[in-house]
């Protein structure tokens, strides 16, 4: 359960912080920066869950379909 | 304990990165300041002293603050010591100094063409020469400026952020 709480704590960490420099960079006129800068955390955040979820669907299995 | 280590070292050298780059902003448009009393103190002592070059170079470096101080020092230095021409010893500071300084191209372009008017006329072109250079050096400090006011937060901000960002992301 441990784990589980940290990565939460790590998306919520990279949301603020993606959304702080989209607003400095949207402030100073440089929106097409601040935009990829939100593109890439979001990419890197569906990366992180998307490995959570693989994980989960494995344990699924392992467990309804006895498979390794 | 070794990883809370790692953090705040990393977020102490992107912030101070950001505050390096923050300071090159302040800078540069006092130094295009800085340089524009010297032409102007220049030309006085072109005018109104009837001051030969390497005497009002060197007078005017020790007017001058540090940087710039260094440039009209080796000015002065090479127009007394070395059998070279005016344009020569002014374009060859220049690239000396030019490296400590927060000035850019565009500035470079413009002394080294002043540089290229100097001595070399009589008095009165010589005094619309430095006219002209002020008036390009004018144009600089307002850009300078517009750019400091724009984005000398964003660097400090950005700077601390992405510190900020890599840590959680290493974490």
């Amino acid at each position: 359960m441990g784990l589980e709480v940290d990565i939460i704590f790590k998306i919520a960490g990279v949301g603020i912080v993606v959304a702080f420099l989209h607003t400095i960079l949207d402030q100073v006129g440089k929106k097409e920066y601040a935009q990829w800068v939100t593109l890439f955390g979001f990419i890197y955040i569906l990366f992180m869950v998307a490995s959570i979820v693989d994980n989960l669907f494995q344990k699924i299995k392992s467990v309804f379909l006895f498979q390794g | 304990m070794m990883k809370l280590i790692g953090a705040v070292l990393i977020i102490v050298a992107t912030t101070w990165a950001g505050f390096e780059a923050s300071r090159h902003l302040t800078e540069r448009p006092r130094q295009l300041r800085q340089l524009k009393s010297a032409l102007q103190s220049l030309e006085a002592e072109i005018m109104y002293g009837h001051t030969p070059l390497h005497e009002a170079a060197r007078r005017l470096s020790d007017q001058l603050s540090k940087p710039l101080s260094w440039f009209f020092e080796s000015f002065a230095k090479k127009l007394t010591d070395s059998e070279t021409t005016v344009k020569d010893a002014w374009e060859e500071s220049l690239k000396e100094i030019w490296k400590m300084t927060a000035l850019k191209q565009g500035e470079f372009e413009i002394m080294k063409q002043f540089g290229e008017t100097l001595g070399r006329h009589d008095r009165l072109s010589q005094q619309k020469q430095i006219m002209l250079t002020l008036t390009h050096l004018e144009r600089e400090e307002a850009d300078a400026h517009d750019r400091q006011v724009k984005y000398e937060r964003m660097v400090k901000s950005l700077g601390f952020l992405s510190g900020l960002l890599l840590i959680i992301l290493l974490l």
